[in-house]
């Protein structure tokens, strides 16, 4: 596959870039870049482990003779085991869903039994012998040699049974389990029969819901989702991730077939797409935003004015907006028409309380999945903007660069990883404020984390989004090669390869609940003490401050009785200390 | 089977039944006003079976056949509000061997849906309701729905 070995290309040439950089951080000290990554960096296990992650691919791109390929394969695999011939073979296995092995039991197991509900008859009826016959269908009378049958011998007209076949091509994929005209018989109506009876069309389409069937009623296999993509997706399950990038460069997860979304998970991922869909938004848009009117019922929005409301026609009830009384009751005996005593007299009972904190918290959440939405669908339209940027580029800035610089196109590849790249990080970076929406507001260290990694992620890719966009731009527009192009080229590289690695981490470590990070983080941070805060937060669920401090002293004994982990900060302090030395928050 | 195969199918299918056809049906084409004869819908009458709650009655039923026939199955009704468990409001017969989809053959024979729907009158298929009436009292009250089969049997006399 040649998506295969683009990967190996850019593995090595992943690990050449590396070197590459380490070189250049060392000439040109004052770039600062490298050290923020540095803690994610020296991680060398990790890196390998990556590598060899990378490497092992678990799935294999199909264009449609590789399909057709593997479709006759197998056909002709359970063709010799069970010594039947080629029509029956892709009959029996498009019954088992192409399942070779399924065939194999099954047909082993009973095969008589196979036969009866699969259709295939042991011993093939020849017409009756006589000079003319009936045909079933049209009820005409023809020769013999104008009617025809499947293997059970009952006879049609050839017409009856091209006008029968062709009425099941047109009726969709059912025609691939077609049956004997007759309504008492079973037999299966073979691909050779099919094929040679009708129009050269109808045969292609029965064709094509042939090789679909491959695809589509086998368990291993999907079509990629893109729009206009014809490859297909054969996948092993159980070995690393879900995501696939399919030979249109199309990035999809393989369980949910949505777009790819590591870090976040395929369930998240559709409750996050549900929701942005859903009216529920709306909903607490009206709820937080309007009252009902109290005779209708219908929502109203009060944008200005007093707090008499006269509800539109045909209702036209009058009401205080205030305390949802009736605009007659207002007036000097209950306080003056806009000084509602009423509803403040009704607020200190706790009456409207309830109410008004349900409308209060769903202010918040509107406001708090706002927050995210905007973002998720800001990275989102980057992302667009950064694919429609890289096409821009491998069409016809690439040429002029080479041209300009002088440097053969093959030298330009660094620039096409780049942005490769920033697509990839705009996906990763857009699911992550999916994440973040879903991860537990208790669970303040982690989100602290959390949003400690993601505004280094956003800055990391802003960097590199800026050299590959604007930097570009003035080597583009010389008239001559630029001295620095090749200074150019190693910070790009390097900004590529410290980002991908920044990222993939943060992919891990989010996929890991954030448990694995904080080790990381706080071994960089604190040199080598270990943090022990964030990692267990998952099992508390203490919401006040006085049950988080004790639980956080029992956790500090659990341990190496050493340090107590910062409830805010998650640093690792010594015992003896009572306030955190890092965020001065007390313990 | 495009086209013209329908009517020709439907002229030997009229042969055939005057030929030969089971006791008590009654399946002809409809004769318009002008005394032509429309082949395409047949007014047919389905005999409760003997034995049986339906027994004595007798069952007006309409075959629509369109140009598809015998590609696709003809659409068959009984008067609105008939009552049976499979039977639509509408009147129109819910059975498989009707469905396009599943059941339905070409080779099957006008005479093979009346014996058909005959045998669906005394053996409904409750696992697949068509009106609400008729299968709650299948299920639940077996006592009122013969009461009612009967009832019906009675409001269809022979056509003598």
């Amino acid at each position: 596959m040649d998506s295969e070995d683009d990967m190996h290309d850019a593995n090595d040439a992943e690990s050449l870039d590396d070197d590459f950089y380490s070189g250049e951080t060392a000439m040109d000290s004052d770039d600062g870049d490298a050290a923020d990554y540095e803690f994610i960096d020296n991680d060398s296990d990790d890196s390998d482990d990556l590598l060899s992650r990378r490497s092992q691919q678990n799935y294999t791109i199909l264009n449609e003779a590789d399909i057709h390929l593997r479709q006759e394969d197998d056909i002709m695999k359970i063709s010799s085991i069970l010594s039947i011939s080629h029509v029956a073979a892709a009959i029996l296995l498009r019954h088992y869903n192409w399942s070779v092995s399924k065939v194999n039991d099954e047909w082993f197991a009973d095969e008589e039994k196979v036969r009866r509900v699969v259709g295939l008859l042991e011993e093939p009826r020849a017409l009756p012998n006589v000079k003319e016959l009936t045909c079933g269908i049209c009820f005409e009378v023809y020769p013999c040699d104008s009617m025809s049958s499947a293997a059970c011998g009952h006879p049609f007209c050839v017409t009856c049974w091209k006008g029968y076949i062709s009425t099941s091509i047109n009726d969709g994929p059912g025609c691939l389990t077609l049956r004997c005209p007759d309504p008492s018989c079973g037999a299966a109506v073979g691909q050779d029969m099919i094929v040679s009876m009708v129009s050269h069309d109808d045969a292609e389409k029965y064709q094509r819901y042939f090789l679909r069937s491959f695809v589509e009623d086998n368990r291993k296999t999907k079509w990629c989702p893109a729009p206009g993509c014809d490859y297909a997706v054969d996948f092993i399950v159980g070995g690393g991730t879900f995501d696939v990038t399919c030979g249109c460069s199309y990035s999809f997860c393989w369980n949910c077939t949505e777009e790819a979304h590591r870090p976040v998970d395929c369930d998240t991922v559709s409750k996050w797409i549900m929701k942005n869909s859903a009216e529920s938004e709306n909903m607490n848009w009206i709820l937080a935003n309007s009252k009902p009117c109290p005779k209708c019922k219908r929502p109203i929005e009060k944008n200005q004015g007093c707090m008499h409301i006269t509800c539109t026609p045909p209702c036209k009830f009058e009401f205080c907006w205030l305390c949802l009384g009736a605009w007659s009751d207002h007036g000097e005996r209950t306080g003056g028409f806009y000084a509602c005593n009423r509803y403040e007299a009704a607020k200190q009972e706790g009456v409207y309380d309830d109410t008004e904190k349900r409308r209060e918290m769903a202010k918040n959440s509107l406001e708090r999945y706002t927050h995210y939405y905007e973002r998720w669908a800001t990275n989102q339209s980057s992302r667009q903007k950064a694919l429609a940027d890289l096409q821009q580029m491998q069409s016809t800035h690439l040429e002029k660069l080479s041209d300009k610089q002088c440097q053969p196109e093959s030298q330009l590849k660094f620039i096409t990883e780049a942005w490769l790249q920033i697509v990839e990080c705009r996906r990763v970076l857009k699911w992550t404020y999916a994440y973040g929406y879903y991860l537990p507001e208790r669970e303040h260290a982690k989100r602290q984390f959390f949003e400690y990694l993601q505004g280094e992620a956003e800055s990391g890719l802003e960097r590199l989004h800026q050299c590959a966009e604007k930097e570009l731009q003035t080597h583009l527009n010389v008239e001559s090669p630029s001295k620095d192009f090749n200074e150019f080229r190693m910070k790009l590289a390097g900004l590529t390869s410290v980002t991908r690695n920044y990222f993939e981490n943060l992919v891990r470590a989010l996929e890991n609940g954030l448990s694995d990070v904080d080790g990381h983080g706080g071994s960089s941070r604190t040199g080598g003490a270990r943090t022990l805060g964030a990692g267990s937060s998952k099992s508390r669920s203490s919401r006040s401050k006085g049950a988080a401090r004790s639980s956080s002293g029992s956790r500090a004994t659990d341990d190496s009785g050493q340090h107590w982990s910062c409830e805010y900060c998650t640093f690792a302090n010594a015992k003896s200390a009572t306030v955190c030395q890092m965020c001065q928050q007390r313990r | 089977m495009s086209g013209g195969i329908a009517r020709g199918r439907l002229t030997e299918e009229r042969k055939a039944w005057r030929k030969n056809h089971p006791h008590g049906f009654v399946a002809k084409p409809e004769t318009l006003p002008d005394g032509s004869v429309n082949l395409m819908i047949w007014q047919c009458t389905i005999p409760g079976k003997t034995g049986t709650d339906w027994e004595g009655g007798y069952y007006p039923l309409t075959l629509h056949f369109t140009e598809d026939y015998p590609s696709k199955p003809p659409k068959c009704k009984f008067p609105q509000g008939f009552f049976h468990p499979n039977v639509y409001p509408s009147g129109t017969v819910c059975l498989s061997i009707l469905n396009e989809d599943s059941g339905w053959r070409p080779a099957i024979t006008v005479k093979q849906i009346l014996v058909g729907i005959q045998d669906l009158l005394d053996s409904p298929n409750p696992a697949d309701p068509a009106q609400t009436d008729g299968y709650h009292l299948f299920i639940q009250d077996t006592v009122e729905y013969k009461r009612r089969v009967r009832q019906q049997a009675k409001q269809y006399p022979p056509l003598v």
